[in-house]
């Protein structure tokens, strides 16, 4: 647990990442820089079918293709990918495919341009399978069976079907309600479109399997790597240092770490495997598609008396992930039942994408309040404060909750009073509205290790197994690692990404960095610390419980004047190594969460149904923050996400074919520099009990309430409910003319 | 091929691999290549079994003689033949930008450029642009604005920020706005990037 140290010297602070320099001079090394000698190059041949039967694969010209060095299919490669499917058992190439763009071939080659050239000498014969697209279409009886159980995609545990939860009584919730509301809101599958496309090397020395992975966890990417290639752990070794965002989406081990291992034993050589953008959009996965029906019951003060949510998400052909839906944990629900349908279609796979359950479903919940609202002849915002969580799932105490304070500090950063209009009273060309909704994300802590190397020299060296995404999470292991050792930052080294060098840690997941490792990381100070007062306390002559260390000095605690530097203290000691395994827990009556309200105002063009969005409020409760600067960076990149997931995205599937039209930055329209305002964020403060000097979860909160936030701004704007992401001009001059 | 495209040449040009007439220079004996250029790594571990080429690429104030396939674009012949690692390649079709380069002064994505068109032009990579540990402003700018997230499109960022300056080093908000446009960032980092760009363009007013 966090010491309860008032005044830190460098935790809460603004300070540059302290790997600025790699990555400003291009130094940083990622998965796809690495070259090794003798590496080949590889690449994928997809499915261009949604579900099909290979029926032969005849790869005899392409291996005669001077260059090519190995090519492997389901035949020759039957690997198995566990956490690729949790409900029906997936292989890196399978038969039959079960959508356009599932692997079926891959092919190793002296360079990339003959491993192109070399998939096109692949000759597959496909016997096309009956196929389904739609969700519900999937449900019905006579589809066509995906996987061998049906369509409702049935597995163990988090993977069950139906999702199901409730608690209160819901019959006597809509008893109570004075009104009650039903509608339908539909979300769509979009792209984590992370800027590094997918990219594995791997090597075998002598049966040991080394994988420089563009992976969010190495620890995890290790264990799945060796489960599935029946290694020991000590046979495998993950490297990620440096990697170019995920977003979910690079958690674990995948197909292409595989597919390149197998091509590096069958070629003897080390080979680099690397998606181009398309594989990256048709052949991985993005969020959840939803359809979302609420029955909401609302006492005439606007009290919400009982919330049912019946929904059905597409997972497309594997369930990699729940499917959950969980945007309503931030409003107090006495009465409350949802189940939700995890079904496979033939589409690309739907998994992790920051807050994978959330902004789909504050969307349509933080939407349809704002609805509600509106018929009652209530504000948002005093809808929004009455009805905010307060308990978790109407029984157990947050271990912190600042909810309120974000709503009252965001309402008035933008001047919610001033600005907020009766929906759609907004005159002229451009209409001009403002919107609210509230998000945030669940927290706890959990396993975590870490070492410290004390140099004679007085530096540190801490070693943790985080590698770093885009967080910052290198330099918030440093920065934690100054604070709780007592040195200066500049002392302190971080070694990460290795799993032959550094400890465990849980990846880079879920927000669980600092939280888990971070927490060991202070008790590996802690103990580091321990060791150096027994070595410095002889040369002070004092008892060691009587030192302190602070500023990179050993000083005694009743006298500072007698004291030594770090340096000369532990000169003649070798090597001292603190370490630590933490698993703190909560108390059995506590839930952690951040939390956060966002605002926006946008501007929407009625001729053109173009929408700008022009100002963003988001403030967040996430206890202390380690560093300010990657932390607010963190909430604008989540923002920026959620204007792009509001406004402009979606991976279209044609209905006739079942493939992907628009699988590629310029189609799949991400946001750019020209449509992203200046986004303000203010953390309201407030140290948790549990977390690492008090802090909370980060990275995955702010993505949560943007998309709600902005549709909701646009109804104040148009008057009209767009019920139906993305909200893109033309469902916004349909709606106009309806 | 019609008469507006006479001298020009198409990537499909190439791929027909017919590249070599189109642009009627014949290959480069190493006579011509200056004495202090650096030998690339052998082109059995590079780009490509079609047909080749030896060219002089001026690359960060250096010669290097280099042998590529007629098909590779210059994106991939820094990363895979030169060792320069820091231009990204995240579309490989003109859309990211985490390619960005200079050539001739002007940001331009080396992943649409072929290797062989860029004889005789002087090309700034990131690696090009600190004077040893002595770093240009606007990376010092990109440190202090926190301008990387993961990192990954930030050389990009950086030299479609610096080709701006060069042309415009008293640029406004919009400008630089519309200058890095070309160059997207997934983690939505755009508001620190621009900070950074305007923080050295409001140091030249």
């Amino acid at each position: 647990m966090a010491q309860a140290q008032k005044e830190y010297s460098v935790v809460g602070k603004r300070i540059p990442r302290v790997d600025g320099f790699e990555r400003v001079t291009g130094q940083a090394q990622y998965t796809g820089d690495v070259q090794l000698p003798g590496m080949l190059y590889a690449r994928v041949l997809r499915s261009p079918h949604p579900h099909a039967k290979i029926i032969s694969i005849d790869t005899s010209k392409a291996e005669k293709l001077p260059g090519v060095k190995a090519v492997i299919h389901h035949e020759n490669a039957k690997v198995p990918w566990a956490s690729g499917g949790h409900t029906h058992q997936r292989f890196i190439f399978n038969n039959p495919v079960r959508f356009v763009g599932d692997a079926v071939a891959a092919v190793a080659a002296t360079d990339r341009h003959t491993a192109e050239d070399a998939l096109k000498l692949i000759e597959v014969k496909y016997e096309k399978l009956p196929y389904v697209l739609d969700a519900n279409e999937a449900l019905k009886p006579d589809a066509p069976k995906i996987a061998p159980q049906g369509n409702l995609s049935v597995g163990k545990g988090s993977f069950s079907a139906p999702i199901q939860e409730s608690w209160g009584d819901l019959d006597k919730g809509f008893k109570d309600a004075d009104r009650i509301f039903e509608d339908t809101y539909i979300t769509k599958h979009h792209n984590n479109a992370q800027m590094e496309r997918r990219v594995s090397v791997a090597k075998w020395d002598a049966g040991k399997l080394t994988v420089y992975a563009s992976t969010q966890g190495i620890s995890n990417a290790r264990t799945d790597i060796a489960r599935d290639f029946n290694l020991p752990l000590s046979r495998v070794r993950v490297i990620c240092k440096y990697m170019g965002g995920g977003f979910g989406n690079k958690n674990q081990a995948q197909d292409y770490d595989y597919m390149a291992a197998m091509l590096a034993k069958q070629s003897g050589q080390p080979v680099k495997l690397e998606f181009t953008r398309e594989d990256d959009f048709i052949g991985m996965h993005g969020r959840w598609a939803t359809e979302q029906k609420y029955k909401i019951g609302v006492k005439k003060d606007g009290m919400i008396t009982a919330v049912q949510l019946d929904a059905v998400a597409n997972m497309g052909a594997y369930r990699k992930q729940s499917g959950n839906l969980s945007g309503t944990d931030f409003y107090s629900i006495p009465n409350f039942k949802k189940i939700i349908l995890p079904v496979h279609t033939n589409t690309v796979v739907a998994a992790n994408f920051r807050a994978p359950s959330y902004p789909q479903s504050v969307y349509a919940f933080a939407s349809f309040l704002d609805n509600i609202a509106h018929e009652m002849g209530i504000n948002p915002l005093d809808m929004f404060m009455k009805n905010r969580v307060q308990k978790y799932k109407g029984k157990s105490a947050f271990s912190s909750n600042y909810l309120e304070e974000c709503i009252v500090e965001g309402a008035k950063r933008i001047a919610w009073n001033d600005k907020w209009h009766k929906p759609g009273a907004s005159t002229g060309v451009i209409k001009h509205g403002i919107g609210m909704a509230l998000g945030g994300y669940q927290y706890g802590p959990g396993l975590g290790a870490a070492a410290i190397r004390i140099n004679p020299d007085g530096t540190a060296h801490v070693l943790v197994g985080v590698t770093d995404i885009g967080t910052g999470a290198k330099s918030t292991m440093a920065i934690i690692a100054a604070e709780a050792l007592g040195v200066p930052l500049k002392q302190v080294e971080v070694t990460h990404g290795d799993t032959d060098v550094t400890p465990y840690s849980v990846g880079e997941s879920s927000s669980r960095t600092t939280g888990y490792t971070g927490t060991a990381v202070i008790a590996a100070a802690e103990d580091a610390r321990r060791q150096i007062f027994n070595v410095a306390a002889p040369q002070l002559k004092v008892k060691a419980e009587e030192l302190d260390l602070r500023d990179g000095e050993v000083f005694v605690k009743a006298d500072p004047t007698q004291k030594l530097s770090l340096g000369r203290a532990v000169s003649r000691s070798g090597e001292l190594i603190g370490r630590a395994t933490t698993n703190p827990r909560f108390k059995d009556d506590v839930q952690g969460k951040s939390f956060a309200a966002h605002f926006a105002e946008v501007a929407v063009d009625s001729v053109t149904g173009h929408v700008k969005v022009t100002r963003y409020v988001a403030v967040h409760d996430s206890g202390t923050i380690i560093n300010r600067l990657p932390a607010e960076s963190q909430v604008k990149g989540g923002v920026t996400q959620g204007i792009g997931m509001a406004l402009t995205e979606e991976l279209i599937i044609d209905k006739l074919t079942g493939i992907p039209i628009n699988p590629n930055y310029r189609d799949a329209k991400v946001p750019t520099h020209l449509e992203t305002p200046e986004i303000e964020v203010i953390f309201v403060e407030h140290p948790d009990p549990y977390g690492p000097f008090g802090g909370k979860v980060v990275g995955e909160p702010p993505i949560t309430p943007a998309v709600g936030t902005i549709a909701n701004a646009i109804f104040n704007a148009t008057g009209k409910r767009i019920k139906e992401l993305p909200i893109t001009p033309d469902k916004i001059l349909q709606a106009r003319l309806v | 091929m019609n008469d507006d495209n006479k001298g020009k040449v198409s990537r499909r040009t190439f791929l027909k691999g017919l590249g070599g007439g189109a642009i009627g220079t014949a290959v480069i004996s190493t006579g011509l290549v200056k004495s202090d250029s650096v030998e690339a790594y052998s082109p059995e571990s590079s780009g490509g079994v079609g047909t080749r080429k030896t060219l002089n690429l001026k690359v960060n104030g250096k010669s290097y003689k280099v042998e590529v396939e007629h098909r590779s674009t210059l994106a991939e012949v820094l990363r895979d033949q030169l060792g320069l690692t820091g231009t990204k390649i995240g579309c490989d079709r003109g859309e990211c930008g985490a390619c960005t380069v200079m050539i001739g002064g002007r940001n331009m994505y080396s992943c649409s450029q072929l290797a062989v068109w860029m004889e005789g032009k002087e090309i700034l990579t990131i690696e090009g642009l600190a004077k040893g540990d002595k770093l240009d402003p606007l990376q010092e700018a990109f440190i202090e604005y926190d301008g990387p997230q993961c990192g990954f499109c930030t050389s990009g960022q950086i030299m479609s920020g610096k080709a701006l300056l060069l042309k415009n080093p008293q640029a406004n908000e919009a400008q630089v706005r519309r200058g890095l446009s070309g160059n997207l960032c997934r983690c939505g980092n755009y508001n620190r990037e621009v900070a950074a760009v305007l923080a050295v363009a409001n140091k030249a007013r």
